[in-house]
């Protein structure tokens, strides 16, 4: 489905990422996590075609997209919900999502307005309502039903829990659940360890803009005991992490 | 009788600077480039239909045609050319701002070099006279007006209705979540700028008939239209409308009830005052997207 190699990215004379690899099945939900300045975000941004690629290769279904521009990348099947949710807030819902409606034509129909209403009921009750004046949740679930309506193959989630009541947390991620149960593929970056282990089946731990560790399919429940998480995390002082 | 001549007059030549501006609030809202060369834009889209006119022989809808369409494509070439080449090196807004007033320039000498010093008029569209409460009014002011508020009103549904509209909207309001939502960003700037020419050239092509359009009008017609937009608001092209009336009623009763060499300075210091007081213009961010 996805195979990312050897990626690297940055900023101006900076390199963020280092030779990125990284392989997603169909249907596979796979977590992205690490500590703030991993490189996470820039790994999106580069992804979405938002930061051009320095070096290595992006492939999506067989196809090379790493030169393609970000606006066309939909049409191969990839939607991004970036950090800031990025929402046209002078839009109203509706607005937001007939966009994305129609740069998912072309694929196959598999998400309406309708069922984006039903994923998401309080986006379904707000339609005529301007994103800006949304509650920080509502927003975020206008952000991934935009993705949506891009009729993907996979999806990439930059940090979809971050300032979120942990209620509105749980309906997210109890949608994630449908859609990995209708075979949607979902790349999660999540800082938050215990969302990423409960809404993913394995992931990989980034750690100053490369792949540092991965965690196999099974491995989550023990992860406080994996030491290059930890040290990933915590640095490595790893006595203290166990404190 | 007078107040009433000067009302007419300056809700007349209010929607003219009300174009100007609501185009230099389009490509503002669209790009955040402060468009410098808005006046000039509807001289050269005048001056075009003028002469297409005259000395090609078109038609006179024709002409119009092809004076609209003038300003628009140069328009889309400083947006394709010298505007994308300072968004890729991303330059600061004062350097987009240096570059349009210097474009301002070159197309004025332009004019002035293609055109002649001489002033140029178009046909009026009916040569008729009303009186409105004792004071009179010309045909085409007519319909000045009443064109100017179709295209506002048409540029709201299309911001508001339209797939494109939107679009443009969405990519002014953040182009990164445009561009992940399939929207080509720079194609949406380069219409902004289309948009933002064709306006300016209408309007030129409005006021043509009323009044003698030569290569010096530019600038004057840029800074009043700029005082509209920025009165209005100048991220709310709607606002452009209503500043755009204060402007030219402010000024039309400078002329009658001050003295005519004082109306500029009238009206300018009046933007100096709102921008004081409400710097977010009258309409200030109350309005919502589009025209």
């Amino acid at each position: 489905m996805l195979s990312v190699k050897g990626l690297c990215a940055g900023y101006g004379a900076l390199t963020i990422l280092k030779g990125i690899n990284l392989e997603i099945g169909r249907g596979e939900v796979v977590g992205l996590v690490g500590a703030n300045g991993a490189g996470k975000t820039t790994l999106v941004r580069t992804l979405a075609g938002l930061l051009p690629a320095r070096a290595g290769e992006i492939c999506l279904g067989g196809e090379d997209i790493t030169r393609i521009p970000p606006h066309r990348r939909s049409g191969f099947g990839l939607a991004v919900v970036l950090e800031n949710r990025n929402l046209f807030g002078e839009l109203t819902v509706r607005e937001n999502l007939v966009l994305a409606e129609r740069a998912g034509r072309g694929r196959s129909p598999v998400f309406s307005l309708d069922r984006i209403a039903d994923l998401f009921p309080a986006v379904g009750e707000k339609l005529n309502v301007r994103c800006d004046l949304l509650s920080g949740g509502q927003q975020q679930q206008v952000a991934i039903g935009r993705a949506l309506l891009q009729q993907p193959d996979i999806v990439v989630m930059d940090e979809p829990s971050t300032g979120l009541a942990p209620k509105v947390v749980k309906d997210i991620l109890d949608v994630l659940g449908r859609l990995r149960a209708d075979g949607m593929s979902i790349i999660l970056v999540e800082q938050n360890i215990a969302i990423a282990s409960s809404a993913t089946s394995r992931a990989y731990v980034m750690a100053t803009g490369s792949v540092a560790h991965e965690i196999p399919e099974g491995h989550w429940p023990c992860f406080m005991a994996d030491e290059k998480l930890v040290s990933a995390y915590l640095g490595h002082h790893q006595g203290a992490a166990h404190q | 009788m007078l107040f009433t001549q000067a009302l007419l007059a300056g809700v007349t030549n209010g929607f003219v600077y009300a174009l100007v501006g609501l185009g230099i609030a389009v490509i503002f809202k669209g790009s955040h480039v402060i468009n410098a060369m808005q006046g000039e834009l509807a001289v050269v889209g005048a001056a075009t239909a003028v002469f297409a006119a005259a000395i090609w022989g078109l038609p006179l809808w024709l002409a119009v045609v092809a004076g609209a369409l003038t300003g628009m494509a140069i328009a889309i070439l400083v947006e394709l050319g010298p505007i994308r080449a300072l968004f890729a090196r991303r330059a600061r807004e004062e350097s987009f701002l240096l570059l349009t007033v210097g474009l301002g320039f070159t197309f004025s000498a332009g004019v002035l070099y293609l055109f002649g010093r001489e002033e140029h008029l178009l046909p009026a569209l009916g040569d008729e006279v009303y009186e409105i409460f004792g004071a009179i009014i010309r045909e085409h002011a007519l319909w000045v007006i009443a064109i100017s508020a179709v295209l506002i009103l048409a540029l709201r549904l299309f911001y508001r209705h339209t797939h494109l509209g939107l679009s443009m909207m969405a990519a002014s309001i953040d182009p990164d979540g445009a561009a992940t939502t399939g929207i080509n960003v720079r194609a949406m700037r380069t219409a902004t700028f289309a948009l933002g020419g064709l306006l300016a050239a209408l309007a030129g092509l409005l006021v043509a008939p009323l009044i003698g359009v030569g290569y010096q009008m530019g600038p004057l017609l840029t800074l009043k239209g700029f005082a509209a937009a920025i009165l209005g608001g100048l991220s709310n092209p709607l606002g452009a409308l209503v500043g755009g009336l204060v402007i030219g009623i402010l000024e039309a009763m400078s002329i009658v009830f001050v003295s005519s060499g004082m109306k500029d300075a009238v009206a300018l210091t009046l933007l100096i005052v709102i921008m004081i007081f409400v710097p977010d213009g009258i309409l200030g961010r109350a309005g919502r997207k589009g025209g």
